[in-house]
């Protein structure tokens, strides 16, 4: 590496230092959330080293671009990293390129927020958390070590994974890429794959562990009758599908969760007391 | 329980909290990990981790997606769990402390995220300033360690100098009270799992959450079987649509 480089090719390397900096920062990004800016400040913290370098020649553009990216900004975090990745392309191409429209930086931070976020939110608040506490829970419930450890290992290894390449493919082919995959449907067909296992996912877990029954019992001609027992034979765990059921009806119909809860609690409660759920 | 005890207890709670912000949203908070925590503290790791199971199952659904107002889950399974632990009770007490506790501690973190607006206009005037970079950064430091220190003193206090008035409370609660609890214990994870297919469940996916329940309600299989199955088919649904995009589009080969 002894070959003399010029300024110009100096400022468009991310090292593994500043690369594995954004990294960790990235971690975060929530850290100093607040309704003005909410990630703004994380999102500056983890831009930090790189603007440093990018802008070290011009204290003037520093300063603007410390401002560009307190602005508010605010996504799922898990996929923040490859956001990071373009800005800092982005600013490479700032400071080498006098009519580069530096507007256009946050322009495209704010235009992956809604799409990534919805990527995101399906994939790490739908999908891998289900299927990490659910396998958490199976192992916890019977006492198990492995529950906690099962949990935070199926979690975080696709969520540094992710974090990883985000930043990685970012970088280095950021805007090119996303275009690529929503034109291609690729995206949306892996997406809609995950589905299929974090929805199978959530039918074991009603059967499995809801466990909703009826107690009442009465006799009839001196024959006892079991109401669970019918409805087991019409179905296995009836009462916890239709309470389930009954409730994301009442979710489509777009009750406000706090109130959903509250007769939930009542209903149910009630309920309890007077021996006809347990 | 000894100050101690309540002291660790209250890292736990603060630590769940800051997992958010500082550790990547790694499910520090997802009351199986506090409850193992919570366990290992008070010496009942076993009953901590059912604990955490069945608290979880109530959670599972509750995602705080974007600035709109979750549920503290964190704060909540860390205090449901010691509570029910160190007065010798289950998942009713559990829910009767934790899910109040989730509650309220949101309402404070509604608080804290307003407050937190304020340091952003001294970020603002320390760029101007230039050269104030470490001060920048204290700033997004100094968040943290604040929000830690909240977490982990109201905790401390709730549970070594409420635990006398716990104890009562706990001790008293007359068996009709204990039944209503326990059914809404029961309840309470349809609702998680309503709000799961809320964000997941679309119209062609319904299939799949019939096999789900299929082979568990009538063939007893267990979650890491059903894991298995989904996993299959989705890679056979995969596998089948891939090629037809590829019949549709042959020039857009692209690596996942």
């Amino acid at each position: 590496m002894s070959m003399p480089i010029t300024t110009q090719e100096n400022a468009r390397k991310l090292s593994k230092k500043e690369f594995n900096q954004i990294y960790w920062r990235s971690f975060t990004l929530l850290g100093s959330f607040n309704y003005e800016r909410m990630e703004g400040l994380g999102f500056l913290y983890a831009m930090m080293p790189s603007l440093r370098r990018i802008w070290k020649d011009d204290p003037e553009g520093y300063k603007a671009a410390l401002h560009r990216h307190i602005a508010a900004f605010n996504m799922t975090v898990a996929p923040s990293p490859f956001v990071m990745g373009i800005a800092v392309a982005m600013e490479e191409l700032a400071h080498d390129d006098e009519n580069f429209d530096v507007e256009s930086i946050n322009a495209v931070k704010v235009s992956l927020m809604g799409p990534l976020s919805g990527i995101g939110d399906t994939f790490f608040w739908g999908i891998f958390k289900v299927i990490a506490c659910s396998l958490g829970v199976s192992f916890a419930s019977q006492g198990s070590v492995l529950g906690p450890i099962v949990l935070l290992l199926a979690f975080n290894i696709p969520n540094f994974l992710t974090r990883y390449y985000c930043l990685k493919i970012g970088y280095n082919n950021g805007s090119k890429l996303l275009e690529n995959l929503q034109q291609s449907g690729k995206m949306q067909l892996f997406t809609y794959c995950a589905g299929i296992v974090g929805v199978a996912a959530i039918g074991c877990m009603i059967a499995a562990w809801i466990g909703l029954e009826c107690p009442i019992a009465f006799s009839i001609a001196g024959s006892e009758v079991v109401v669970q027992q019918y409805l087991d034979e019409i179905c296995p765990q009836l009462l916890s599908l239709g309470a389930t059921l009954l409730i994301y009806r009442l979710l489509k119909k777009k009750i406000s969760i706090m109130k959903l809860i509250l007769i939930i609690v009542a209903v149910s409660f009630v309920c309890g007391v007077f021996g006809i759920l347990a | 329980m000894s100050a101690l005890q309540a002291a660790l207890i209250g890292v736990v709670a603060a630590l769940s909290v800051l997992e958010g912000g500082w550790l990547g949203e790694c499910k520090l908070r997802e009351p199986v990990v506090t409850g193992f925590l919570v366990g290992l503290i008070l010496g009942n790791v076993k009953e901590g981790l059912i604990i955490g199971a069945q608290l979880e199952l109530i959670w599972m659904g509750t995602a705080s997606i974007g600035p709109t107002a979750g549920l503290s889950i964190g704060t909540g399974g860390t205090i449901g769990t010691a509570i029910a632990l160190s007065t010798g009770s289950g998942i009713e007490v559990a829910m009767a402390f934790g899910v109040p506790v989730s509650i309220l501690m949101q309402f404070l973190q509604t608080l804290v995220d307003t407050a937190y607006s304020g340091p952003m206009h001294t970020v603002d005037k320390l760029i101007d300033e230039g050269g104030k970079d470490k001060q920048i950064i204290w700033i997004h430091w100094l968040c943290g360690i604040l929000t830690f220190l909240i977490y982990l003193s109201l905790t401390f206090v709730a549970l070594y100098f409420g635990n006398e008035a716990i104890n009562v409370i706990v001790n008293n609660l007359p068996a009709w009270m204990t039944n209503g609890l326990n059914a809404v214990a029961k309840v309470l994870p349809a609702l998680g799992f309503a709000l799961l297919m809320n964000l997941l469940l679309e119209q062609d996916l319904v299939p799949y959450l019939i096999i789900g329940f299929a082979l568990t309600a009538w063939l007893g299989m267990s979650m890491i079987g059903v894991a298995a199955v989904s996993v299959a088919l989705a890679w056979i649904i995969y596998l089948l649509k891939r090629d037809q995009l590829n019949t549709a589009k042959p020039s857009e080969e692209e690596e996942l």
